[in-house]
């Protein structure tokens, strides 16, 4: 997992990563494969309908904040970890964030 | 960190309190669709415009939103069909004109720019409904599939069907409709047409559906487009059908039918759907076949006429799968084959039958005894003649058999209903012509008899086989028996056979095909044959051994004849008289004494008519060894002790001999007309032979061979029409007998039986001999009713039953009908076992005369076909029966 949390926008080229960015400035650099699973932002950076983010390979979250984006971030590497494993340990979610991350699941389809 | 100890805590900045403006989101949410529509998708945040429907959902406006954006998105469809469909709609179609009023070229790109246009304008709306669908997903998720109401991108799509395709103005889908449909008659005429563009058009009829719940059955493309281009594919069809029917022959118009189903088919493959395959092929399929096939088949001079005397195996093949098509069971053209097949075995048969019924009748008109000789002549060409004609109807037929064979290999895939057709066919006109029997049996004749010399196994094989081929149709196989016995006999008697080996191959092919009970008598006389020639030197030595005056003069070899193995004309010396020369009558009657020495009880009859003798003779004192008829010896022995010079006239001759007439005017002929064999002069000299002429050894008479043979004028191998008419009446005769051993042994079985199945298992039964004729086997039925051995059940009329004789049912209690020599005066006499008590009641057994010929059994038990048949306690018992009986007789005297 990559996962920084410099203000700065890495004008990354590579095709295989996406960032993902915060309200509160923060990136995140993930493999695209891993992202995918969220219906939303798959749509995101569909290349044939080629809207912004698809071009720069970077989405803002409006209405995410940094604590909660890296949340996503770790269950996105967490599914793209174990996706095919058996005894799958459980992922650790600490209780004050748990609606919030609801809402974003529910946001991001996943 | 501890979860147990963490507490949840509400979202920091809780969405659920903000207030969300309906009309400010959705005027932002909609300027972004509008983008989307302009292609100006990058400038927008996907996660904004996501962001925004997913808040108006969130915020319970999922409807207003779904409403609006159907509004939206309608209202941009009706823009489209104004601004961007309707400038190019083909301006004849809006008016109904359907034939456009214009030239092909001009129709075509005006119908192509139509085409492409749609295309268009459809694979934009998909384009542009993809995107909106991604950015709307949160409502397609939550809030449609929570109403139960179909996804935005279905609706959507219902939208282009009512706004674009049914727009109340301008009917493009019709118009749709007819330009393709236009188009592809461009095609079916010839003309070639941008295919993909159709396509293109026809996946968008597939992609829509008339209603949002998607039913496969429900497609745009199968409610509006199919049905028109069937019905204009039928009135096509229909049309081409006719047309062909008029211009085209038979063979041009398979093969156009064979190209437009190809056709079809890549249409359907590549312009249109898969969906309508099977149904534009049953169009087709009923149109130009179904409808024409027929019509086809009978064109004079090309039709199937025309392509089976042709072979034209590849013509026949199409017409073979073209019926196939719409006829799994191809019954007309079975139907028509086989009327074709047999009308040219009804040519043959009438070929061959011509030139032979004229001669007969030539020969009928032919005067009485003083012509007699003529007729005999006449009569005996005619036989020689037909086994020509014989050969030639079997060659004739075989090349017929042959020629079917091959265009059912070649053309008809070798299909099993064909192949019976065909069987069917060749039994038809083999069994309608009455002398296939016979000719089929000559054919064989003449092959074992001169044919098969000098051929190898594998030939003689193939010869045998083309017989078997011919012998399998006839269905009067009792008739072929009668035949082949005779033909076989007259082999055997006149030692004619190439080798034996190549008959015994022929008789194990008939055993093979219809089974022993066939070839028994055929067995049977090779058997005699063997048992003659074993008795023959048997005698020889015997008589050497006894007399040692044993004249080396006379040398007799016999050959001893089952009569019911051969086919022998009715028995009794009576029939065949003859007076032999002594000294032929002495060794004659010494062998007859040696044989019923050996076998008591039998009775010997000669035949002077079918023997042969060689007799010594010395002409201008050359020795000269003639080789004639037991008849001619006996002719020319009549001479032999005349002073030379001394002349015998024809009724001289007949007393000294009295050998019957004809046959004396037959060897009379050979002896002293044929040229190469006179040893005999006739006066006055002429080619017949008068009762009035006279005769006299022919002292001039000169050969450059030691051997001659002087045969009788014809051996005579086919019938005659006299003999034919015996033959016919034998086996009638022959028939009434089985058909009747056939019922009793059926009712036997059976006990109660109706009307029907008796006919119905008589005719099974005889299947495999010959086909009864179903009056012969009611006749049958009545006359055993007569002699009481069945009788109708009461009260059911067509039924049967049978009269169990109480010999059968009461075994024990034995009732015995004596019948004496002569059936007219009956005495019978009953024994009654003492254990019967007087109460008892008898039922008599009436004598009734068998129904099988033995005229020499004196006794006829009704019962007697049990023993014949079905070998059982019956058949003990009655023989046990026969012993009383024999024992009776010899006490009475």
């Amino acid at each position: 997992m990559t996962t920084t949390t410099t203000t700065t926008t890495p004008s990354t080229q590579d095709r295989n990563s996406v960032l993902l960015v915060s309200n509160d400035n923060h990136t995140f650099i993930l493999r695209k494969s891993c992202v995918m699973i969220s219906p939303a932002i798959k749509g995101m950076l569909d290349k044939k309908s080629n809207f912004e983010e698809a071009q720069f390979n970077r989405v803002v979250f409006k209405n995410m904040n940094g604590v909660v984006l890296e949340k996503v971030c770790e269950y996105f590497c967490y599914h793209e970890k174990y996706k095919d494993a058996v005894d799958v340990p459980d992922m650790d979610i600490p209780p004050e964030l748990a609606l919030e991350l609801l809402m974003v699941a529910d946001f991001l389809c996943a | 960190m501890n979860r147990s100890r963490g507490k949840i805590r509400p979202p920091r900045r809780g969405l659920a309190t903000d207030h969300v403006d309906f009309d400010e989101y959705w005027e932002v949410l909609a300027q972004s669709l509008r983008e989307i529509y302009a292609k100006n998708a990058s400038h927008l945040s996907f996660e904004e415009v996501y962001r925004n429907a997913y808040k108006l959902v969130l915020k319970k406006h999922g409807d207003r939103l779904y409403g609006n954006v159907k509004k939206l998105v309608g209202e941009h469809l009706q823009m489209v069909a104004v601004r961007d469909v309707k400038p190019l709609l083909p301006s004849s179609i809006v008016t109904g004109d359907v034939s456009f009023g214009t030239a092909t070229t001009e129709r075509r790109t005006v119908g192509t720019k139509f085409l492409e246009r749609l295309k268009f304008v459809w694979e934009d709306h998909q384009l542009c409904m993809g995107m909106m669908k991604e950015v709307l997903m949160y409502m397609d998720r939550v809030f449609c599939a929570d109403r139960k109401i179909p996804s935005i991108y279905v609706a959507c799509m219902g939208l282009f069907r009512d706004h674009v395709l049914r727009h109340p103005e301008y009917n493009i889908g019709n118009a749709l409709n007819s330009v393709i449909l236009d188009q592809i008659k461009m095609e079916r005429d010839g003309d070639i047409i941008n295919r993909a563009t159709i396509r293109a058009c026809v996946y968008m009829l597939e992609g829509l559906y008339e209603t949002e719940e998607e039913l496969e059955d429900q497609k745009v493309y199968l409610t509006s487009f199919e049905k028109n281009f069937l019905l204009a594919s039928e009135v096509f069809y229909q049309r081409e059908g006719e047309r062909l029917l008029r211009d085209c022959d038979a063979t041009t118009y398979l093969r156009k039918v064979d190209k437009r189903l190809k056709e079809e088919y890549s249409r359907c493959h590549d312009t249109l759907s898969m969906l309508t395959e099977a149904k534009i092929m049953k169009v087709v399929d009923q149109q130009l076949i179904d409808a024409n096939i027929n019509d086809v088949m009978e064109m004079e001079g090309s039709g199937l006429q025309f392509m089976l005397d042709n072979d034209r195996y590849e013509d026949l093949k199409l017409v073979y799968e073209l019926i196939s098509r719409v006829d799994s069971e191809k019954r007309s053209l079975k139907k028509k084959m086989c009327a074709r097949l047999v009308a040219m075995g009804k040519e043959v048969n009438r070929t061959v039958s011509t030139p032979q019924i004229i001669a007969v009748s030539g020969a009928d008109g032919a005067g009485e005894s003083s012509k007699a000789s003529a007729t005999v002549v006449s009569e005996e060409k005619v036989a020689n003649n037909i086994t020509l004609v014989a050969i030639r109807w079997v060659d004739e037929v075989l090349a017929l058999k042959d020629k079917y064979e091959n265009i059912w290999e070649q053309s008809f895939d070798k299909d099993k209903g064909i192949q019976a057709a065909m069987t069917r066919a060749f039994t038809d006109f083999i069994n309608d012509f009455d002398r296939s029997p016979e000719f089929i049996s000559l054919f064989i004749d003449e092959n074992l008899r001169k044919g098969l010399k000098g051929k190898t196994e594998t030939e003689v094989d193939v010869v045998l086989d083309k017989a078997l081929t011919l012998f399998r149709y006839i269905s009067d196989k009792d008739v072929f028996e009668r035949y082949y016995k005779k033909h076989l006999s007259r082999r055997l008697l006149m030692n004619r056979s190439v080798s034996h080996d190549a008959e015994k191959q022929m008789i194990g092919k008939f055993k093979m095909e219809v089974g022993f009970a066939f070839t028994g008598k055929f067995e049977g006389m090779f058997k005699d044959m063997n048992i003659s020639e074993e008795m023959t030197s048997e005698f020889k030595r015997l008589l050497q051994e006894s007399d040692n005056n044993y004249k080396k003069g006379v040398d007799l070899s016999v050959q001893i004849l089952t009569s019911t193995f051969w086919p022998v004309g009715g028995g009794g010396s009576s029939d065949h008289p003859c007076i032999y020369p002594p000294e032929i009558r002495a060794i004659r009657d010494s062998f007859t004494k040696y044989y019923l020495d050996r076998h008591s009880g039998r009775k010997l009859d000669w035949r002077p008519d079918m023997g042969t003798a060689d007799v010594r003779a010395t002409f201008k004192g050359k020795k000269h060894e003639l080789n004639v008829t037991t008849y001619g010896m006996v002719i020319l022995m009549a001479f032999s002790d005349l002073a030379p010079g001394r002349i015998l006239s024809f009724e001289e001759i007949q007393t000294i001999t009295s050998i019957p007439e004809q046959d004396l005017v037959r060897n009379l002929q050979a002896l002293a007309v044929a040229p190469k064999t006179r040893v005999l002069i006739k006066k006055p000299m002429s080619r017949d032979v008068r009762l009035t002429d006279v005769f006299a050894v022919n002292e001039e008479f000169s050969s450059k061979f030691m051997r001659i043979r002087i045969g009788v004028v014809a051996t005579n191998r086919a019938e005659t029409e006299q003999e034919r008419r015996d033959t016919d009446e034998k086996t009638e005769r022959y028939r009434g007998a089985t058909i009747e051993a056939a019922l009793v042994r059926i009712m036997k079985q059976r006990k109660l039986i109706s009307h029907t199945e008796l006919v119905n298992e008589v005719l099974a039964q005889m299947g495999s001999r010959f086909n009864p004729d179903i009056t012969m086997v009611k006749k049958r039925i009545e006359s055993l009713m007569e002699r009481e051995y069945m009788e109708r059940a009461e009260g059911e009329r067509q039924v049967y039953r049978y009269i169990v004789s109480s010999l059968m049912a009461l075994p024990f209690h034995l009732s015995i009908i004596l019948v004496p020599k002569h059936n007219t005066e009956t005495t019978a006499t009953i024994i009654r076992p003492s254990s019967v008590p007087p109460t008892h009641k008898f039922r008599y057994w009436l004598p009734r005369p068998s129904p099988f010929p033995s005229p020499n059994t004196m006794v006829s038990f009704h019962t007697l076909h049990v023993q014949t048949y079905i070998p059982s306690f019956s058949s003990f018992l009655i023989q046990f029966i026969s012993g009383i009986y024999m024992a009776f007789i010899t006490k009475m005297g």
